[in-house]
């Protein structure tokens, strides 16, 4: 007999979408429980909360474009949100990171006007709200950019970066540092932990800076810092005297994982609780409700029982759906029908690596308040929504906030349970 | 002159540099970009014909041996199965033991609950199982040793050079002319013999130079490459060749193959939904749970298959002998100075060269004896087979002084870096077949972005070449993916799609 414990919520998958329905919901009094089989997407994620980038052309404003960009894709997650409450639902995440427990650590921007920030191979990517770490790099700023590598990161190419920037009209040259870190590589995760230390960052300064030219500003990998990416950063603009910006790069990702300790801080300051390794095994249902999850963790089974379930588990990335080689799909946990899916006789991929590809837009089929068809309390929030091709689009984080936070109104409306707390 | 570098034309090009002939090879594309580069990479024991064409049998049996000799190094020797399912003829594997033992193919039958130990994962109901030194034959490694070798004895190798015209005097080949696939520039190349080594595009070699009715079937076949080893034994089934009926471990993969459709452009590509169903299907067959593995990339080859329609008239393609077969023409159409070499397989490729030069020494009234039947490819000097804990090792070796570009494959940063500036390429398909990059379960996730940064600034590559050749490389790795998209390769498509469009946006560069 499994350990039986009891939640009003149980909210499954731990990325931006899943921790941003459980932290809402336990702010607004719930007894929230996370289950994840590991972390969300945020750990590979650039950090950065694009909204609307594309559509299909790069969007200036968010909030300019979206009207139009509803009306023309009834099918997406932003549609059944509405614009005001992805407002509401961004200002709310930028709250929640500005007292988060990185010190002094903030976003920037908004809405109103994305981004433009160079990406590791030298594009210009549009994104709305960016870590303060990141703003400097807008292909709009005039000043000439020094785009510095660490050969040490194999992740990070400076002179293919400073290339392009060059080609898009931005004077833009690259420099390496050598840096000892007693080994022949490292990721931007262990780059950046090595970034919390002040000695760390003092020696690099001295480094670089007779490496650096009069009025240049200065890129680097985004590598400044775990848990103190605010005092390495203003530290490294202080000891250079100029603007410095961290670029994402491959994969692990030191500006992501800040997001999700941030949002893991605030879960955990509101009552909420997260348990990672977790992964769904059985599901009780009494008719159209699910009543309760079984997850296998720490070697043992136990059962959640809940009231309410937020299923976060994401798309195909993250094995929140999964499609057979007899091409047949599922959706993972709770083997809830989906929408989307191209019939047997139509095409799944095409042959154009970027152009349409109609499995690009299969999720969990839901309703216009986001619950899943066919249950009563199963509500659907993040990649694992059918219609948004978020990596195209720009619009991952915009889609994970807007309908975590969607998603905990709406089982609050239906719960009572801000009203009971 | 050689056209045509895959494995027949560089053993060409070596058989003759060996016999101390002045020999220039080209190819319209890299070496072993054709037939070559898209087969499953058996070497035959010469099972598979034992019974359906008992003298392919015959000579792969015999070219098993010789070419275990000379290319080792290209070599791993996996040893093969042929296991009778529940799904095959239990009447053929005693026919099948009768050829192997007169067309001298080594066979020895084992018990299956011995063959179920060695290969745990095959279907455990297989009532009958034959060993046979089968093994896989990595085929780049092999024509770039052929080429090597034959450069270091004065050959000069052309790639990207298309012949565009074959030049005539009379009833006599006098060599042609070729194009600089990336310049545009022509070039004319005399020759006293000319070699057609070109497998499914023979018809149009031998068009160009007037001669007529040299027909060759191109059979096309798919190949599956499976994440792992499913298994480390080539597995065959033990019935009439047919398709999907056998799978090869060969470097981190495993593939499966094969099908066989008869198709009128020998570079059409094009992939069919159902044969990767029936492929699924027959390798779950032979191994339980083959469905739900990991499927990396699925490609297709086209079989040079010659034959004199006068004598046959079967439209099966796989009816068609295995064997090849070496048009003189100048007994077969009074055409002096060009032969044509085709059919064949993989695994006789050195005879055919060997056979091929013969002619030429005879064309040429100079006799030379062949020595490729015991001269060692460069490589392979030591007679070591290669094997699959190779690269592991040599990381190893240098886990503190070198970086890897891609973790699939276990490349380190200055084997990437040579081998850019020994070929002197920008295309990193180039590199991908030199060295594996992007191969392996991530098909280039990682790597691609790594290589192109690496790229750029090596040999004065500039941006725009360092932009193209990640764009190229990939749409290139996206071709062999998508009609195969399932399972844990599309969670990895989905997460490279991160990758490249949403973090890179490489869609995106100026």
């Amino acid at each position: 007999m499994s350990p039986s414990l009891s939640y009003d919520v149980v909210v499954l998958g731990a990325g931006v979408a899943g921790l941003t329905a459980a932290t809402r919901l336990a702010e607004g009094g719930a007894r929230v429980c996370v289950l994840a089989k590991g972390v969300g997407s945020t750990h590979l994620a650039p950090g950065t909360v694009d909204v609307l980038g594309y559509a299909p052309d790069r969007v200036e404003s968010p909030s300019a474009a979206l009207g139009d960009f509803i009306a023309a894709h009834p099918d997406h997650p932003y549609a059944s949100i509405g614009a005001d409450h992805l407002a509401a639902a961004i200002d709310w995440f930028a709250e929640k990171i500005e007292h988060g427990p990185q010190p002094g650590y903030a976003y920037v921007g908004g809405l109103d006007r994305n981004h433009l920030l160079p990406t590791a191979a030298g594009a210009i990517r549009p994104s709305a709200l960016v870590p303060e770490t990141m703003a400097a790099g807008d292909a709009r700023a005039g000043a000439p950019v020094c785009v510095v590598g660490m050969r040490v990161l194999r992740d990070f190419h400076p002179a293919l970066c400073a290339g392009n920037l060059q080609r898009a009209g931005i004077a833009a040259r690259a420099v390496a540092v050598d840096l000892d870190v007693g080994r022949m590589e490292a990721n931007a995760v262990g780059l950046a932990r090595r970034f919390d230390a002040p000695a760390f960052r003092a020696a690099f300064a001295a480094r670089l800076l007779p490496l650096l030219r009069a009025g240049e500003r200065v890129a680097l990998p985004a590598v400044l810092g775990a848990r103190d990416p605010h005092g390495a950063w203003s530290e490294l603009q202080e000891r250079l005297g100029r603007a410095v910006f961290e670029i994402p790069t491959l994969p692990p990702s030191a500006a992501g994982i800040r997001v999700y300790d941030a949002l893991r801080a605030a879960l955990r300051a509101a009552g909420g609780r997260l348990v990672i390794g977790a992964e769904v095994h059985e599901v009780e249902r009494e008719g159209e409700r699910v009543s309760a999850v079984t997850a296998h963790t720490s070697g043992h089974a136990s059962t959640y029982r809940c009231g309410w379930v937020v299923l976060a588990t994401g798309g195909f990335h993250s094995g929140g759906i999964t499609l057979a080689s007899d091409w047949r799909a599922s959706e993972t946990a709770l083997a809830l029908p989906l929408h989307g899916m191209p019939a047997r006789d139509e095409p799944r991929f095409a042959a154009d690596y970027f152009g349409p590809q109609p499995m690009s837009t299969v999720g969990v089929a839901v309703d216009g308040s986001l619950r899943a068809h066919g249950t009563e309390n199963v509500f659907v929030a993040g990649a694992a929504l059918p219609g948004a091709v978020s990596w195209r689009e720009g619009s991952g984080e915009g889609v994970a906030i807007s309908s975590g936070s969607a998603v905990a109104q709406a089982v609050i409306e239906r719960s009572g349970v801000a009203a009971s707390a | 002159l050689v056209i045509g570098g895959g494995a027949t034309g560089a053993g060409v090009a070596w058989d003759a540099a060996l016999r101390g002939l002045d020999v220039v090879l080209v190819e319209r594309g890299d070496l072993a970009t054709g037939t070559s580069g898209r087969f499953h990479g058996l070497l035959h024991s010469g099972g598979r014909y034992a019974v359906k064409d008992p003298s392919a049998a015959d000579e792969c049996a015999r070219e098993n041996v010789l070419v275990r000799h000379v290319a080792a190094d290209c070599i791993e020797d996996t040893g093969g199965f042929f296991v009778t399912t529940p799904f095959d003829d239990p009447g053929y594997a005693d026919r099948f033991a009768e050829g192997c033992r007169q067309t001298g193919v080594p066979c020895e039958e084992i018990e299956p609950s011995l063959a179920l130990r060695e290969e745990p994962r095959l279907n455990p109901r297989i009532s009958r199982v034959f060993r046979v030194p089968d093994a896989s034959i990595d085929v780049w490694k092999l024509v770039w040793a052929l080429s090597r070798g034959a450069q270091e004895r004065g050959t000069r190798v052309l790639p990207y050079h298309e012949a565009v015209a074959v030049h005539r005097n009379g009833d006599r080949v006098l060599g042609c002319r070729v194009r600089n696939a990336r310049t545009g520039e022509e070039l004319d190349i005399e020759a006293r013999v000319t070699v057609s080594a070109t497998g499914a595009w023979a018809g149009r070699i031998a068009g160009l130079a007037g001669v007529e009715g040299v027909e060759v079937q191109p059979g096309r076949g798919i190949m599956i490459a499976m994440n792992h080893r499913l298994v480390n034994t080539v597995v065959n089934r033990c019935k009439m060749p047919a398709d999907g009926d056998i799978i090869v471990p060969i470097r981190t993969v495993s593939v499966i193959g094969t099908t066989d459709q008869h198709t009128d452009d020998p570079d059409d590509h094009t992939v069919l939904q159902d044969d990767v169903d029936a492929m699924l299907e027959d390798g779950e067959q032979l191994i339980p749970g083959f469905k739900d593995a990991r499927a990396l990339r699925v490609w297709t080859g086209v079989r040079p298959l010659f034959e004199d329609r006068k004598q046959h008239g079967s439209s099966d393609t796989r009816d068609v002998t295995r064997a090849h077969a070496l048009l003189d023409h100048q007994q077969r159409d009074g055409v002096s100075g060009f032969l044509t070499i085709v059919g064949g397989k993989l695994t006789t490729y050195r005879l055919m060269a060997q056979e091929t030069v013969d002619a030429v020494c005879h064309q040429l009234g100079d006799w030379r004896p062949c020595t490729t039947a015991t001269e060692r490819l460069p490589g392979s000097e030591h007679g070591d087979y290669y094997h699959v804990g190779e690269r592991l090792a040599r990381r190893e070796q240098h886990l503190f002084d070198d970086q890897l570009v891609c973790e699939c494959e276990l490349i380190s940063r200055r084997q990437f870096e040579d081998s850019i500036r020994r070929r002197g390429t920008t295309d990193l398909d180039d590199i991908r077949r030199l060295l594996r990059l992007g191969m392996g379960p991530c098909q280039g996730g990682f790597c691609v972005y790594r290589a192109a940064g690496i790229l750029h600034g090596l040999n004065g590559i500039d941006t725009s070449q360092a932009n193209a050749a990640l764009l190229d490389y990939v749409r290139e790795r996206w071709k062999g993916v998508w009609p195969i998209l399932y399972g844990d390769q599309l969670r990895q498509a989905r997460f490279d799609e991160w990758v490249f469009q949403g973090m890179l946006d490489i869609e995106h560069l100026p």
